[in-house]
């Protein structure tokens, strides 16, 4: 991998987000309806909407609009949320950390529990457990996050079973144990699909390294089996797992709407949503522009971590 | 076919997509009633007799309103797929005969979209077209469009310097003759295998976007709609939201089996 | 309060034993005790505060926050009139045209300038400022001119007579704001707030918690009871719920229909379900067919089956309507005949108008909130039985907004309750009405209301109001098929919670709680 290849891709992923933020500008402007409107709602009198309308600036010529948010943007300044009366970075970055820290516990969990099972998967190959953790793993990969959340909803959140809080936040400083109770569900609701996808990629790339010569060898010399897993096979199996990872959180990014809207957890798929019903374009701008920002980085760091654990794999 | 039914994997989804499709082509024929007529003395009722899957806060037989909605569900993957590897494929397929500047351009782009998690991208461009099944379909479609496209047209620079396309470029044959006759029919595999997995995300994408008020619209018997619809009354009927969500995971997964079987199929090295 | 009282009475008597053990040791309790000092209350909501600006503001949750902090000239009571507030008293001329307001002497804006003619003027002039968005502009703008008589002393002239101006000035989003804050940018108003209620502005956090404190100055002595308020955003319902069952809230400022029964059976909480005149209702375009014929809206109207949509919509928590706007608890309300279900006499009369086969029609329905859906979807099945064949289009509701609300042809209104008559048929039904949707102009209703304003005789009002409604049911406007009330529930340990029907004054400086 040369510096070279890396530099173009950073530079096009510059260029898609300009793009990105120019696209979601113009569709957001063309659109019928502005956020004065939804601000006003049923007391949007005509003038009223006309002076909010200036208030917010709504009424400049849209290119004015466009350049003078990305002027701010490269100065740093991300603007005033149209509909919260606060500046966006302070909204998005709140909601950015409440969101990173689901993300987390869905992945330590995720890498917890898949690992092994994956692993289990490929030493008791063609055995009923291997066949159940493939049918778990088919289940997993074929519920949406709805689904999920809702069924784990119901058995655990009734208000007769009222095992685990059907939904909110505690922020992890103020209380750990309470963060921990409100994230179980939405993190087991991510994490799902993410156990079913690992588990069967450490299964393959399990099963390939048993087979391999050197732990062949390895077994032949005498060492004990256990041995032979720990030492040998597992860190070449898992190498590759750890791309899988990378890449699955472009996928948690994606997730992560639908479940903080279920679990009413206030994190950036939960305030995209409230933006983009209420037309709060720069902080719908601010959330796009990070969510593509993270995907497109993870993406380049799986890309990077593949090239180096595989040898083979050559980037020009 | 024979080679699909032979694992496991192919015979579930093999019976789990006949029971979907039976469901699609029968199920408003069999409904025991009109999905839309309310019971207003039975609400919220779980399965009984005379409602096998019980009913929802109107008093809709729930079995009726699953029925009704599987032509739309089915219909939406399919539609929704067929439509973005369609356009991906030709697309994918053009830039790979082509190559050259064309290539590299096009694949720029495709990349660029490529750089956006999917469920954004989704949600961004049916906002934009204002929610609505047909919206939402259009949207999955677009969305599946650029991962096909290079799909296809790794597909077609593989087999570009086999044999019998040079034989073709030799005999001086059109390049339009060249890939109709020589390219298509070889990367027709890999992209069938790919569209059938496609089908269940786009099943659940098209839930998805039902449950958060996207897709289609009420009193619409989609799936993922009903269990939005349901969420309010869950703790008091469990069934409303459990029926149609079973329904969405079934149907997915329905084709996810059979893209793995088909797919084992078409590349022996694979199976395990 | 004694109206309320009676009313809390009513309703227990209506509903099921459930609430009624709870509740009933409480209104007792709250005539005896003398009320306790202290004590922070802490109120839930699930939508955001997302902003405090008296002018514009809308959100369920804002209007008790401003309700706090700032006073009007006047305000609503539980009675539905106008009382005294910022003002002690007011005069009309025998014409309506012009009122003079005294004003309370004495009293403090929170950062201690005191509150003179000056800030009603400015606070007017912004209300009534073209480039200003004012959500008050539209129930004032008859006034023509505001002057200073004294310091403690306002005129105000009117452009056309407006015997019901004092119950406008209530108007919650007509409140004072002080002269200095508007001469600042008016952006500041979204998150700073000096107002002259009974409560002062602490914290505002529109992602978690607004926090409110005792006015030491506050113009009442003794009063507010409370030490502080803190409005709890939730983010979901469920959650609200279950924080407010274990105690860990005071009150739980909107409850849903779906939960009402539950929390309502639950001990040590009391439910109150408040007849309120909020209403949904069918939006029919006049200009255009078939809605220009009478009665084809008739026949909607008796195809619409009311006792069914009160039970499932609104699990019963709600009254029919009968196709009047105006609620029983309104003055000079009239009674209205119940309307029958009647498919056969609708698909009859649809015959008559010259639609033997029936009409189809595309119903539309924003999605928010979940009740316009909710109504078109019931309606169709009811309706379908009358030889209406409607095809419902639900839209997210910024699309709604945008291209359907005030255009389109058929659609599902959803209002909350105004003071008074003149306020609700002003909001709708006359020809320059502030939400014309229908485009029923009809010169004799215009005269009617016009009537009423210029009237300040109370007989000769009821009189003329009784015309007007009648013509409304003669003509059906709107198809009208139900009254929501409103629902709210607090501890047993919270004394005097209570929600106007309104739901846009809460009174809270009457609240106290007694907790050991």
């Amino acid at each position: 991998m040369s510096l070279a290849y890396l530099l173009r891709r950073l530079g096009s992923i510059v260029l898609v987000l300009a793009i990105v933020t120019l696209a979601v500008f113009i569709l957001t402007a063309v659109l019928p309806g502005n956020a004065a409107l939804m601000i006003l709602g049923q007391n949007a009198s005509a003038d009223s909407l006309a002076a909010l309308t200036a208030q917010l600036g709504l009424n400049r010529p849209l290119p004015v609009q466009y350049l003078s948010w990305v002027w701010g943007v490269l100065h740093g300044n991300l603007g005033m949320s149209l509909r919260l009366s606060l500046p966006v970075s302070q909204v998005v970055g709140e909601a950015f950390w409440n969101s990173l820290a689901l993300a987390v516990t869905a992945l330590v969990a995720v890498t917890a529990v898949a690992i092994p099972l994956g692993v289990v998967a490929a030493l008791a190959r063609g055995t009923v457990v291997d066949l159940l953790i493939g049918l778990f793993s088919y289940v997993g990969t074929s519920m949406p996050e709805f689904v999920t959340a809702t069924l784990l909803l119901v058995l655990f959140a009734s208000p007769g079973a009222q095992m685990l809080p059907a939904g909110g936040f505690v922020a992890p400083g103020e209380n750990l144990l309470g963060f921990l109770d409100h994230a179980i569900l939405p993190a087991a609701t991510l994490g799902l699909i993410l156990v079913a996808h690992i588990s069967r990629q450490v299964r393959s790339e399990m099963s390939e390294v048993l087979s391999a010569d050197y732990i062949r060898a390895a077994r032949l010399k005498g060492l004990r089996e256990g041995r032979v897993i720990r030492r040998h096979a597992l860190p070449n199996a898992l190498a590759p797992a750890v791309a899988v990872i990378a890449l699955d959180v472009g996928y948690l990014l994606g997730g992560i709407i639908v479940v903080e809207e279920i679990f009413a957890w206030p994190g950036l798929g939960r305030l995209l949503i409230y933006a983009l019903q209420n037309r709060d374009l720069p902080v719908i701008q601010a959330i796009t522009l990070l969510l593509a920002t993270v995907y497109a980085l993870t993406n380049l760091a799986a890309d990077i971590a593949i090239a180096i654990l595989d040898p083979r794999v050559r980037y020009a | 076919m024979r080679d699909i039914l032979r694992s496991p994997t192919g015979i579930a989804g093999t019976v789990l997509l006949l029971i979907v499709f039976g469901a699609a082509l029968f199920g408003p024929w069999i409904a025991p009633y009109d999905p839309q007529a309310f019971h207003a003395t039975a609400r919220l009722q779980g399965p009984s007799w005379r409602y096998l899957a019980g009913t929802d806060q109107y008093g809709r037989d729930l079995l009726s309103r699953l029925l009704n909605g599987a032509p739309a569900t089915v219909l939406f993957g399919l539609g929704a797929t067929v439509l973005g590897v369609g356009a991906g494929a030709i697309i994918g397929v053009s830039a790979g005969v082509a190559g050259g500047r064309t290539d590299t351009i096009v694949m720029r782009i495709l990349d660029g979209i490529l750089a956006m998690p999917e469920l954004l991208f989704t949600l961004l461009i049916v906002t934009f077209l204002g929610g609505g099944l047909g919206q939402a379909l259009l949207a999955v479609a677009v969305t599946f469009m650029p991962g096909m496209a290079r799909i296809a047209r790794s597909a077609v620079l593989s087999v570009r310097t086999r044999e019998y396309v040079l034989a073709a470029q030799a005999r001086g044959e059109s390049r339009l003759w060249i890939v109709g006759r020589e390219v298509l029919p070889n990367v027709l595999g890999p992209i069938i295998v790919e569209a059938t997995i496609r089908v269940s995300f786009a099943i659940m994408i098209g839930a998805t976007l039902g449950f958060l008020g996207l897709g289609a619209q009420p009193p619409s018997t989609e799936w993922g709609l009903m269990v939005a619809e349901a969420r309010q009354y869950m703790f008091r009927n469990p069934w409303c939201v459990i029926g149609p969500g079973v329904a969405v995971a079934m149907t997915a997964m329905g084709f996810n089996l059979f893209g793995d079987a088909l797919r084992d199929a078409f590349d022996p090295r694979r199976k395990r | 309060m004694t109206y309320l009282m009676l009313k809390r009475r009513h309703v227990l008597m209506g509903l099921a034993a459930l609430s009624a053990a709870s509740a009933l040791p409480r209104s007792a309790f709250a005539q005896g005790a003398a009320p306790k000092k202290g004590g922070t209350l802490r109120i839930s909501h699930s939508t955001r505060i997302a902003s405090l600006n008296v002018l514009t503001l809308s959100g369920p949750a804002e209007y008790p926050c401003i309700d706090m902090i700032y006073s009007g000239l006047t305000r609503i009571g539980a009675d539905n009139k106008a009382h005294p507030d910022l003002a002690t008293g007011w005069e009309a001329s025998a014409d309506a045209r012009e009122f003079t307001f005294h004003l309370r002497p004495g009293v403090t804006f929170h950062d201690g300038t005191p509150f003179t003619a000056d800030d009603v003027i400015a606070t007017y002039q912004a209300i009534l400022n073209p480039k200003i968005p004012a959500a008050a502009r539209s129930v004032l703008n008859m006034i023509d001119k505001i002057e200073v008589v004294d310091p403690l002393t306002v005129k105000f002239t009117l452009k056309t007579p407006f015997a019901d101006l004092p119950v406008s000035t209530a108007h919650a989003n007509a409140r004072i704001i002080s002269k200095a804050a508007l001469a600042g940018p008016i952006g500041n108003l979204e998150t700073r707030a000096n107002g002259t209620g009974p409560f002062k502005l602490e914290t505002y956090d529109s992602a978690r918690m607004v926090r409110l404190v005792r006015n030491e100055k506050y113009y009442v002595p003794g009063k507010p009871h409370l030490d502080a308020v803190e409005m709890m955003l939730f983010p979901d319902l469920a959650a609200e719920t279950a924080n407010f069952l274990s105690g860990s809230t005071d009150v739980m400022m909107t409850v849903q229909q779906a939960d009402y029964q539950r929390i309502a059976g639950e001990a040590g909480v009391h439910a109150e379900r408040v007849p309120s005149g909020r209403f949904a209702c069918v939006v029919m375009r006049q200009d255009q067919k078939p809605w220009n014929d009478v009665r084809v809206r008739k026949a909607l109207s008796m195809a619409t089956d009311r006792d069914l949509l009160v039970e499932v919509i609104l699990e019963g928590l709600g009254r029919p309507a009968y196709d009047s706007l105006v609620p029983p608890e309104l003055q000079f309300a009239t009674e209205k005949p119940a309307i029958a279900y009647d498919p056969e006499g609708a698909r009859k009369l649809l015959a008559e108008a010259g639609y033997p086969n029936g009409i189809k029609a595309t119903l539309v329905a924003s999605d928010r909130p979940a009740i316009r859906a909710q109504t078109a979807i019931a309606l169709k099945q009811t309706a379908a039985a009358g030889g209406f064949d409607l095809d419902i289009q639900t839209m997210p509701h910024d699309t709604y907004l945008a291209s359907v609300w005030m255009k389109g042809p058929f659609y599902i209104g959803y209002w909350g309750m105004q003071p008074t008559i003149d306020a609700t048929y002003n909001l709708l039904l006359t020809s320059d009405a502030s939400y014309e949707d229908t485009n029923w102009k009809n010169k004799d209703f215009d005269k009617l209301i016009d009537e009423g304003r210029s009237t300040v005789e109370e007989s000769k009002r009821a009189e003329i109001y009784k015309k007007a409604q009648d013509l409304e049911l003669a003509e059906t406007p709107y198809v009208v098929p139900f009254f929501e009330d409103v629902l709210t529930a607090s501890r047993a340990t919270t004394h005097d919670w209570s929600v106007s029907p309104m739901d846009r004054y809460f009174h809270v400086e009457d609240v106290w709680l007694d907790k050991a």
